[in-house]
């Protein structure tokens, strides 16, 4: 019910994000739709370091969202059987996290 | 004070009609009929408004358990048999259509991207996907149908200049080139890629022409082998003779080992 461009995502931990999908396959749909939301200008505001790059092959390979933080975790999200709105909350949801554990470092080091 | 008030009626036997007058007051002390605060309404009323309290109509059976009621097809609207014919004009005039996926660009990357294509006669084209989709099913391009999901654009030109818009899109960054639709032949992108690293059409001819032309070539040399050595060894024999005797006539001696042979 919800929309998948009404969904904020704070992008600053992220250093970067791979979009990997075949177009010619049946089961992409949900990652492009992921990838056209991410590249929309608010999103994009919030961090303009963060590349997005989409690769689009031919070999039959299913869609995978590959996220690589500032901290060096990586999440990987084989877009197959998720939706849109599943992926961008997943995400967000990290993206929220980190930024929680930055501020606080942040105050615990600035008393 | 209700029942005061019955008393007082039916007390005395005088003949009053049954029931009561509305305009005797009941209460003595107190609120009128219209009241700020929440009043209890007479016992009478509260019956009456049990009574006729409204009742939602509920169907027999829920609607989930009906077979489901098959929906009217939308007639078809100008604008829709308009864009459709558009999208069929495109797909029947263009040589070369290009299909990528569109992020939303900012509005002067877009005007920039159209001005360098159109530099190379490539147009760009927005496209619903309701509106192609019906279109490719009916025609040839059936294999082109999953790639319409989500925002796309085409790019369509007459002449197939593959490097040219390969250079273009590289430049934007949200814009991805899906496949292509070449000489109706469609294309992945390195399929893309690839053709447009293919030499020029009159660069092929020619190797074409000088790989054919190799076989045959080799074969006149093959069969002119023995009369070619034939005549280089004569020309030699007559150089030496001509050297070595001065004077005497070389022409027999070519013509002897000519006639021998």
């Amino acid at each position: 019910k919800k929309m998948a461009s009404k969904i904020k995502v704070v992008l600053r931990p992220v250093k970067s994000i791979v979009v990997r999908f075949c177009p010619f396959e049946s089961n992409v749909e949900s990652t492009r739709k992921f990838l056209g939301c991410i590249n929309h200008k608010k999103v994009q505001a919030t961090n303009r370091n963060c590349e997005v790059t989409a690769d689009v092959r031919h070999d039959g390979s299913e869609p995978l969202v590959d996220v690589m933080f500032a901290d060096g975790e990586r999440l990987i999200m084989k877009g197959a059987n998720l939706t849109t709105i599943e992926m961008l909350t997943a995400l967000g949801s990290r993206c929220n996290a980190k930024e929680l554990k930055e501020e606080q470092k942040s105050k615990k080091k600035s008393p | 004070a209700a029942a005061a008030k019955m008393a007082a009626l039916s007390g005395s036997g005088a003949p009053w009609r049954r029931g009561w007058l509305p305009a005797l007051q009941f209460v003595r002390r107190g609120s009128k009929a219209v009241t700020r605060h929440w009043k209890a309404m007479h016992f009478q009323r509260q019956k009456l408004m049990a009574v006729t309290e409204y009742l939602a109509p509920r169907p027999a059976v829920p609607p989930r358990c009906l077979p489901p009621r098959k929906e009217t097809l939308e007639e078809d609207n100008g604008y829709v048999r308009l864009l459709r014919r558009q999208v069929e004009e495109v797909f029947r005039d263009n040589r070369m259509i290009a299909i990528c996926q569109y992020n939303s660009m900012p509005g002067e990357d877009m005007v920039m991207l159209r001005h360098y294509l159109r530099k190379h006669n490539i147009e760009v084209k927005f496209v619903l996907n309701e509106i192609v989709r019906p279109v490719l099913s009916q025609s040839k391009y059936k294999n082109l149908l999953p790639l319409f999901v989500a925002r796309n654009i085409l790019l369509v030109s007459r002449e197939a200049k593959a490097k040219e818009m390969l250079r273009v899109l590289k430049g934007v960054p949200q814009i991805n080139l899906l496949g292509a639709c070449i000489h109706d032949t469609i294309l992945s992108r390195q399929g893309v890629e690839n053709f447009a690293k293919l030499p020029s059409l009159e660069a092929a001819q020619g190797q074409t022409v000088g790989a054919l032309a190799l076989l045959p070539s080799q074969t006149s040399s093959l069969l002119q082998r023995g009369s070619a050595h034939l005549t280089a060894l004569l020309d030699q024999h007559i150089r030496r003779l001509q050297a070595g005797e001065t004077g005497s006539p070389a022409e027999p001696a070519p013509a002897q080992s000519s006639g021998a042979h």
